[in-house]
Formats: C-alpha cells, structure tokens, sequence
C-alpha cells in the first residue's frame, strides 16, 4: 500500500510540473527516437550490405552467393598448374546442388589472370570468366530485394553488354580501359597460361567499362564470359559454382544439407561449402566499423538522456527541498523518499518510450518518403537512396535503455537528498 | 450468597495508575548542549540544558529570538543532534543513533506541528493525514478509520477532499494537527504554530491542540512568542542564552 501510495505522489508531482515534464520527455523521448532511427539505419544498412555482398558484390564479376562450392583441395593447397583443383561440371553435379532444398540456381565462376595487350602495351590483370546470363540474374534478383532503392541511380548491367557482345567480350575497370586506351568494341588480346602449363592468348572485344563498387580495382580487374576464360586456360573446369538460395536466412540451414549430399558419408569429403559471410571480408570489416559507429553514437544518446533527466531529478529535489525535509521530520526513511523519485524517473521513462516510438515511426515515415540520397560511403562509387527499417527487434533494448537511464537518474538524487538537514529544509522557501 | 469482590480497591488502583502515568517521563534532556559553527564563530544555542517532560505535559517554550528554543524543539523532536549531553525520548536514549536512525522514532513517538504547515502540496488533506499511518504500515481499514477520525476532531471532516492550496491557512494548519495526532504519538511538538495565523484563527487552533491534547493526554510542547498561548499554558520553559529555567504553578516539569 505504501508503494501503491510512492506512486500516486511520483505520477502526481510528475504532473505538477508539467512543462518541465514535458520537455524532459520530450528530450528522453528524443533519444528513444534517434537510438530506434539509428538501429533502424543500421538494419537497412547491414541488410543492405548483405544482400549487395551476396547477390551484386564490389566488383564487376557478381556477388558472392549464399554459398560457394569449391573442391576441397583448392582451399587447402596450392595450385601447380591453372585450375588444378578446379570443380568438373556435369548435369549430374549441377542438378544435384540445384535439387537441394531452398536452392534457386547456381552460377560457375573461373578464376585466371594473365596480361592484357593492345598491341603496344600490356598490363597484367586478375580477371574472372562468368557466365553472363546466370550473373543478370543474379543481378535481378538484387533489384528484386532492393526494393527500397527502387530510386537508387543504376547502370545498365554490364552483363547485358558482356552478353550481347558476341564471342569474347569483356568488361574493363575505369583505369584500366584509360592505361590500355581503349573505349567500347576496341580489340584486346589476353594472354594467359593454359591448365597444361603452355602460353595461349584470345582476342577479345571491349564490351563495356565498368566501375568496381571498390574503386582500386578498377585498375586491374576485369570480367569475361567464361567459355572465353575456360577456351583462354583450355579447360572445361570452373573455378568454384556460387549456389543462389530463395533466402539469405536459409544459408546455415542449406549449407550442411549441401555439403552432406555432395560428399555424401566420405571420410574425407571431396567438396567443400563455403558460406557468403566466410568469403565477405568487405562486408565483415564494414560490419564491424559500423557497428562501433552506431554503438559510440547510442553511447552518447544515452547519456544525454541520462544527463537531462538528471538535470530534472536534481531540480525538483531541489525545489522540494522543503517537502523532503518535512516528510524526513514525519519519520519518513530517506530509503522511501529516493523510492518516490526514482518512481518518477522510471515513469518519465515509461513516457518517454511511448512517446519515443511514436516519434521513431513518424520520423521514419518522412525519411522513407523523402527520397533522400546518401553519398557513397567510403571506398565505394554509388550512391543510395536512405532507408529507416522498422528495427522491431531493437525496441525492448531501446526502451529499458531508456528507463534504466531515466530511472537511474532519479538514483541521484540519493546523495542531496542525505545531505538535506531536516531543520534547515524546514524554513526551506 | 453476596458476590464476593475479587478487586476490591478498584478505584484506588486507578488512581494511582492514573498517577504513574502522569509521572512517566516521556522526555528527557541531559546536560545537553547544542553549539553552531566552529571556533572563534563557535556560538552557543543550548548550554548543559537538563529538563524532564511526563505523560500529559503541556509546556510553553519562551525565548527572545535566537536564544535556542526551536533547538530545543528540534532536538526534542529528533530532527537535529545535540553535541553533548543525551536525550531520552519514551525511554529510547537517542544519544548514539543517526538522524536516519531515529526516522521509526519519530514517525511513531513524535508528531509535528509546523509554522507554516507543511503540508504536501500534492495530497488532499485525508492523504497528508494518512502518509504517516502508511508508514507506519498499518492495515487500510484502519487507516482510514483513524483518518476520519482525526479529521472529525479538527472539524476538517468535509474537507478531506480538498488539497492544501484549497484551504485557508487555519485550515491547513488543522490539517498538521490531525497529520500530527493521527499516529497517536507520544509526544507533540508545535513551532510558532499560531504565528502565521491571524489572532482569531490562532486562538481556535490553540483551543484545538489543548483540547486534543486533554483527550489523548500526550505530552504537548509549544514554542511561541503569542502572548495567547502564554496566557493559557501554565507550564513555561524560559530559555535565554542557551539556558532554561522553568516557571509552572502545578506542572511537574523539571530542570
């Protein structure tokens, strides 16, 4: 009952003062809003990230897929010779993976490097032989999920080009195409060593310069359709098969499902499944800057809103100076009395959180119909249209973030409110 | 066959119940002195101050302004410390225990009545009246009973409803009183309690406290320069520089 009581006088003097009330909640719920925001942000920037790793990358050969398919040895020991350890395509491998539960389809992909030449200079290149048709729609099916940039600036696929330019196309980063001064449809040769450890060179055509997410391979980097790379090496082995799934949050599950039907009940297992997120080193050192980002950012929101109840808690203790020092001289423990106020810092918080989500859904709905473009982060050429996810997960953190620092506050108060004397508190004015 | 008196001195057991009671310390000061500040600026408020309130005691405390009688009160009332000497308050010496320590003292043993009300703003006036019984932890029924009850005493019944700024200034002194009186306590004290009332208002809380204070036969101490209370109270504490000496016709207060 007398806690029932604590509260009635907390909730009442809460109201006695109500425009300091309301812009201490204002400010709390401010925090409550800025911290959603910035958690909602960091959803739609590491989904973002994710799906951009996976389905388009940083570089002009595609994205990463759900999973990659290597044979074992390939991870584990260095190559003698060109695609030594490289995967052997059949309709009996390819329909075996595609057939996987949640499995949408696979791309080969063939890694090779070599010397590009117009004739007068060479430069030497990593490059990666693909197939354009499979790698457009991997592409789609990031335009797909990339629902919320549907405004976003985007470039023709440079699969497209790479497709229609018939037989041995290739796409060019921005620098290279400048060092080797060669624009669209001018003629290159690619030299490289073939899988029997001979020399053999292919003409190929410009089909198009692309810039790399990542701008410092744009010097030495470039992209061919795959039966260029394999006729380039004189192989029909491809370097690894990226396995596309319905859903990125099917990858743990698909991923030991895959690795068991392929290398069945061996003891030593000729395949090897990597997940997207072992391959994305990009991704996971972004992640993690972010991350410290968002983390120093809330840090900050918090102990604002800390501080400004704070700042409200120790002004009405001392204004109340004289009702403290009158409930003390009734015999009123000051146990009790600091109860009172943290009882109003946790309902100044209780307030806040309601006011604060409200406030997180309006300012979300502006920002996600605005159409607000961000510049491209660092190291990256495109720009992005600004998105705030919905962050529901990240709304109990929010809210007891925000009590524990309003109620906390009120936890302050304890050290004026022993140092009150009860006699002087009494002619207290 | 004549009922045989199994208590035959009845009346005389009463009476001499009666007078224990009436004997029974309630207060108790011991050589106690009270000093401000350090040093050279060291002043003295109460100096060896000895003095003994019973059961129904009903004192004046009288003093020029600054001569040390809201000390006395404060100390009395638990709310400050003296720096020697000891003070037993219903048979507690509260000489070692902290201010916060003797909080159950006071919320059980003492009742204040303030200059100027101090009443919680935010509280009707059955809720200020009730705080302390909460406190106390008593059961709600109670509670409210006791309420009522006080509230009926001090004629406040109609306005138990009404929040302090709603009352006029005797009003909400009424208030204290009943605040004061609702725990039963052993002892009252009152500051100044007609000070901020104008001379007629002043008279009829006065005639309240005596009268309760008659009824409840608690030990009521009143520190006043209000020459009305000094023409009803018998029972005079002088106080001057720091020391006190009494002036009573019938009253067993003992320096």
């Amino acid at each position: 009952m007398t806690i029932i009581k604590l509260i009635n006088i907390a909730l009442r003097n809460l109201f006695r003062n109500s425009r300091r009330t309301f812009i201490t909640v204002l400010v709390s719920a401010s925090g409550f809003a800025a911290l959603a925001i910035i958690a909602g942000y960091m959803e739609f920037t590491f989904f973002g990230l994710r799906e951009m790793t996976i389905c388009k990358g940083f570089t002009a050969s595609g994205g990463t897929g759900h999973l990659q398919v290597f044979m074992q040895d390939a991870l584990q020991k260095e190559e003698r010779y060109p695609l030594e350890f490289g995967i052997e395509v059949n309709d009996k491998l390819q329909s075996n993976i595609e057939s996987t539960g949640n499995v949408s389809f696979t791309i080969p992909r063939v890694e090779f490097n070599g010397l590009i030449s117009n004739g007068e200079k060479s430069i030497s290149f990593l490059g990666m032989g693909v197939d354009p048709v499979k790698e457009s729609k991997l592409i789609e099916y990031w335009y797909a999920l990339d629902n919320m940039s549907s405004k976003a600036v985007r470039a023709d696929s440079s699969f497209t080009q790479l497709k229609n330019t018939a037989p041995n196309g290739v796409l060019l980063g921005e620098e290279m195409a400048k060092a080797l001064n060669v624009k669209k449809g001018s003629g290159l040769m690619l030299m490289s060593t073939t899988v029997d450890g001979a020399v053999n060179v292919v003409d190929v055509t410009v089909a198009g310069i692309v810039q790399n997410t990542i701008k410092s391979i744009n010097r030495y980097y470039l992209v061919t359709n795959i039966k260029t790379a394999q006729s380039l090496m004189q192989t029909e082995k491809v370097s690894k098969i990226v396995v596309i799934l319905n859903k990125t949050e099917n990858t743990d599950a698909v991923r030991p499902l895959l690795s068991k039907k392929l290398n069945g009940s061996s003891a030593k297992p000729l395949f090897s499944v990597i997940p997207w997120n072992n391959l994305a080193e990009y991704y996971n050192s972004v992640i993690d800057a972010y991350r410290i980002i968002f983390s120093f950012s809330g840090i900050i929101i918090v102990v604002i809103v800390f501080l400004s109840c704070t700042n409200t808690m120790l002004m009405a203790t001392m204004e109340r100076v004289k009702e403290i020092g009158t409930l003390k001289a009734i015999g009123i423990s000051n146990i009790w009395i600091i109860l009172m106020f943290l009882f109003e810092g946790f309902f100044i918080g209780v307030l806040s959180v309601v006011a604060g989500i409200a406030l997180k859904y309006i300012f979300s709905w502006i920002i996600n119909n605005s159409g607000f473009m961000m510049p491209p982060p660092p190291g990256m050429t495109s720009s992005y249209e600004l998105n705030i996810f919905s962050a529901v997960e990240f709304l109990p953190w929010i809210s007891l973030l925000v009590m524990v620092s309003t109620t906390f506050s009120g936890l302050l108060t304890f050290v004026k409110i022993r140092k009150i004397s009860i006699v002087n508190s009494l002619t207290h004015v | 066959m004549e009922a045989k008196d199994y208590w035959p001195n009845r009346q005389q057991w009463k009476e001499k119940n009666a007078l224990q009671m009436k004997n029974t310390v309630i207060a108790k000061l011991v050589d106690v002195s009270k000093y401000y500040g350090n040093g050279a600026a060291r002043v003295t408020a109460l100096d060896r101050v000895n003095l003994s309130l019973c059961r129904g005691d009903i004192v004046v405390l009288v003093g020029l302004s600054g001569s040390g009688k809201s000390t006395l009160l404060h100390l009395l009332g638990c709310i400050d410390k003296q720096d020697k000497g000891n003070i037993i308050i219903d048979g507690i010496d509260t000489s070692s225990m902290s201010l916060e320590q003797l909080a159950p003292l006071r919320l059980n043993k003492i009742g204040f009545v303030f200059q100027s009300f101090n009443l919680i703003p935010v509280l009707t006036a059955y809720e200020n009246v009730e705080l302390p019984l909460l406190f106390k932890g008593l059961e709600k029924k109670a509670i409210s009973e006791r309420v009522h009850e006080v509230l009926d005493e001090v004629g406040l019944q109609d306005r138990k409803k009404h929040y302090p700024r709603e009352m006029s200034g005797g009003q909400q002194q009424r208030v204290a009183i009943a605040r004061a009186l609702a725990g039963q306590p052993s002892i009252v004290l009152a500051d100044e309690p007609t000070a901020n009332l104008d001379s007629k208002t002043g008279e009829g809380i006065l005639d309240l406290l005596l009268n309760l204070n008659q009824q409840k036969k608690s030990t009521l101490v009143i520190s006043s320069h209000d020459s009305v209370v000094l023409d009803r109270i018998k029972s005079v504490v002088h106080i001057l520089d720091g020391r006190v000496s009494v002036d009573t016709e019938h009253s067993p207060v003992q320096t």
